[in-house]
């Protein structure tokens, strides 16, 4: 590099061409480097800190405790049981409220309304059997659990908690080529599906967060609970002795959940060496330090953010879903309804995948909110059984005061204990819900991804209840 | 009888049609991505592969035959004759004197084709997280899909790179380049300081043994001992030990900056400190590339920054590692990627 510099553009270009090849390596990568280096030098030399002596550390004995090898894992699994305990049990009287007053209350006096109105019958139908109704079912299913759950979620977040659980998690997610903060995901997402899928903006890694986002479908939702509970307690608690019923069906459920959690690990590792291997990963986790809660402003956020803004897409999706299933309960085609010509087409299949015509019908008009499922079903099934005196009416959803009149709907329309098994199954695994999937494509802006989201869990729910279905046959016809 | 035998037929078809998913879809050995493969093997890319094959005897001062050839492309000395013969119908071949060598459109040919290679290379290691044994295969498959245009573009968007992740140089778009001008590493002597210049990543069988070792290009490098059944040798920090045909793919050179020469080569890397432990960042490896490396410099992971070792996982992995006063977790293989020097455990307190 001692040569002399010469005059002249052509010198200087082929100077530049040599020294290219003799400097070489990763000037890019030494210069960034260099900077960043040079950077911190000057912070050190500009920054003078306070010669304060070692304040008693809370954070560093709040650390050792809640990432320590003995008590780690079970502070972790009490705080969460603790959460989920409190949102469902708290869920429920909130849940009671707003549908006493949105469906008992308001839904006869809209209906009166209607009915002394100009507007033409079916159209009275369509907008308050149909559209009032599916929307009020959502929003009294939906919005108290998660006012209740969200918070309690952003407060452990507040406080600096979660980061520790990614970091206690992490080695289980990088087994199945996924990042620990995958956990928190997660654990959104028995929340709700579309906040756990926001949720993996936490995860910088584009990979893991593609994973994260696909695999969250298997985290069950709000949405979900009240049918896993409810065909637990009616189909498998009914098995076992009256006093241990309450058990076995919360242990069916917790079963279920906890399977969702396995597919969620068998989905990651698939993925990662399939269609995601190959894209960027990296890894680091910061843990912050711990801050005590803001608590009005967590709730102000949690609210706003997640709350609202999730239960305004599913009310954006539920009110056409209720059009439709109004429609397709009320329109005739030959003397049988949209929705009785559908059922006798799904049926076979449904049969054939130890489901009924009835099931599919119902998921396939509820694909905007999981919540409407069994409203959904129950109609259909009294639509199409013919049974009197309950309900009320065509397309109108609706649902029982006793669990014995919900089997007493569901076992006239064909229900076995396999066909319950199934449901659970099915709704399990099945595709995530329309504002679930609305949200995939916002995060990931890629059509491929929300139709991968979407398909991936559609075929997998069809092949574990079909093979469940033809196992159960099996080994019935054995005994 | 009758429901059983109903009941054992779906049964066997799902397992069926489930071996059958397994035969067709499954990555790599199913007979889809076979066939995939091989359907992309036409004419043009044989005739490529020919080129690149005759270039790459050239710079090894070495006759093409056709059976070389033949047994590059993997087909019969019948088949590789008819591409001879075509090639040299568009002027890119010609025999002279019984020997076969490209004319100048060849010659560019050929270049282009190991610019496009070097490129994805570098591409594949820099911006994706494909492991160092797929990077050739992958490249070799996708060089041939590039137009001049298109390497030109992926040159700059990788800020125009000068080597291959192997080390091997990257033709500018006039073709030149200059060699690393590496030896072997057992041409040297015992105690002579050395940085790796070229990993040969042919054949996969003795790439595969280096990469293991966790041998790449730019690590530093002295011989302990040489013998003719063994060559042992320092590789930042680490002892090495492998046959001298295996060393032989390692291409060296002299350390040429004389700084680094005082870099200590009993050097550890972060994963070495036990809890409570500190240590001072001499630099992170060369293997830790692209947004990870990115994402260690953003985290202050940078040469004079003091680390101490906080926190283990319950679950063994991660580790929480203190850094300019922010704990960060950092996986095992992240933290093996970085060398510090232990320095004696000093309290907080300043005089």
């Amino acid at each position: 590099m001692n040569e002399p510099i010469q005059p002249g553009a052509e010198q200087v270009l082929a100077q530049a061409r040599d020294l290219r090849w003799k400097i070489s390596g990763n000037l890019h990568e030494r210069l960034l480097e260099g900077i960043y280096t040079e950077a911190s030098r000057l912070a050190e030399r500009a920054v003078s800190r306070p010669d304060s002596p070692p304040r008693f550390d809370l954070d560093r004995t709040i650390d050792r405790l809640v990432t320590s090898r003995i008590w780690g894992f079970p502070i972790m699994l009490l705080l969460f049981t603790l959460i989920f305990w409190i949102t469902i049990s708290g869920a429920n009287i909130p849940s009671g409220w707003i549908a006493h007053l949105l469906l008992d209350k308001l839904h006869p006096l809209l209906k009166n309304l209607a009915a002394n109105s100009i507007l033409p019958v079916w159209i009275q139908g369509l907008l308050v059997d149909g559209m009032y109704l599916s929307t009020a079912w959502v929003v009294s299913v939906m919005l108290p659990p998660m006012a209740i759950f969200f918070p309690l979620f952003t407060l452990l977040e507040d406080f600096g908690y979660l980061p520790r659980v990614a970091f206690n998690l992490d080695r289980v997610f990088k087994r199945t080529g996924a990042h620990g903060r995958q956990a928190l995901s997660m654990m959104m997402g028995f929340g709700c599906n579309a906040a756990g899928v926001i949720a993996t903006r936490i995860i910088d890694s584009p990979r893991e967060r593609l994973i994260a986002i696909i695999t969250n479908n298997f985290a069950l939702c709000n949405g979900r609970w009240p049918t896993q509970i409810l065909l637990a307690t009616l189909f498998v608690g009914a098995l076992v002795p009256a006093e241990l019923a309450g058990l076995i069906s919360a242990l069916t459920v917790v079963g279920v959940a906890l399977l969702g959690v396995l597919l969620t690990f068998l989905v990651n590792w698939f993925l990662s060496r399939t269609w995601l291997k190959g894209e960027v990963s990296t890894f680091s986790l910061e843990l912050p330090p711990y801050r005590p809660p803001r608590i009005l402003q967590t709730i102000y956020t949690s609210v706003i953010d997640r709350t609202i803004f999730v239960l305004w897409r599913a009310v954006v999706f539920a009110l056409p879903a209720g059009a439709v299933i109004w429609l397709a309960a009320n329109i005739d085609i030959g003397g049988l309804s949209v929705a009785e010509h559908l059922i006798d087409i799904l049926n076979p299949i449904g049969l054939f995948l130890g489901l009924n015509g009835v099931i599919l019908v119902a998921y396939i008009v509820a694909i905007p909110a999981n919540e409407i499922v069994i409203p959904t079903i129950l109609m259909l099934t009294v639509l199409l059984t013919g049974i009197n005196s309950v309900g009320s009416g065509a397309g109108v959803m609706f649902e029982l005061e006793s669990n014995q009149a919900t089997l007493g709907v569901l076992q006239a329309g064909g229900w076995t204990l396999l066909t319950a098994v199934n449901m659970m199954l099915f709704s399990l695994i099945h595709n995530p819900c329309s504002t679930t999937l609305f949200t995939i494509f916002k995060e990931t802006g890629s059509k491929k991804w929300t139709i991968l989201s979407a398909a991936l869990p559609l075929a997998m729910g069809f092949i574990v209840t079909f093979l469940v279905a033809h196992l159960w046959r099996l080994i019935a016809a054995i005994t | 009888m009758n429901a059983e035998m109903n009941s054992i037929q779906p049964v066997l078809i799902t397992i069926g049609v489930a071996l059958l998913f397994i035969v067709l879809l499954w990555p790599k050995s199913g007979l889809l991505p076979r066939l995939r493969k091989t359907r992309q093997y036409t004419e043009r890319i044989q005739i490529e592969d020919t080129l690149k094959h005759i270039h790459s005897r050239e710079m090894e001062a070495q006759q093409s035959t056709l059976q070389s050839i033949a047994g590059v492309l993997q087909t019969s000395t019948n088949h590789a004759g008819d591409i001879l013969a075509k090639m040299e119908a568009v002027v890119l071949l010609n025999y002279e004197e019984e020997r076969l060598i490209y004319t100048p459109k060849g010659e560019r040919a050929a270049l282009h084709n190991l610019r496009a290679h070097r490129l994805w290379e570098r591409y594949l290691a820099d911006e994706t997280g494909f492991g160092e044994a797929e990077w050739h295969d992958l490249a070799e498959e996708r060089e041939h899909f590039l137009s001049a245009e298109d390497i030109d573009l992926l040159s700059e968007r990788l800020g125009h790179p000068t080597h291959d992740p192997h080390g091997d140089p990257i033709p500018d778009a006039a073709g030149e380049y200059v060699s690393h001008g590496g030896k072997p590493l057992p041409s040297y002597e015992s105690g002579t300081r050395l940085r790796i210049v070229h990993v040969e990543d042919e054949p996969g069988m003795i790439y595969a043994q280096l990469v293991a070792e966790g041998l790449y290009p730019g690590m530093q490098v002295q011989i302990i001992e040489k013998s003719h059944e063994r060559i042992r040798f320092w590789a930042d920090g680490d002892e090495h030990i492998l046959a001298p045909i295996v060393a032989h793919n390692l291409s060296v050179i002299p350390e040429p900056d004389e700084k680094a020469n005082a870099a200590p080569y009993s050097c550890q890397t972060l994963a070495c400190l036990e809890l409570g432990e500190q240590g001072v960042v001499l630099g992170i490896s060369p293997a830790c590339r692209g947004a990870e490396r990115r994402r260690l410099f953003d985290l202050g992971v940078l040469q004079g920054a003091t680390v101490q070792a906080e926190y283990r996982s319950p679950s063994g992995d991660p580790t929480a590692y203190r850094i300019r006063d922010a704990l960060i977790a950092l996986r095992k293989e992240q933290a093996d990627y970085i060398f510090i020097e232990k320095v004696p455990k000093v309290s907080h307190e300043r005089a």
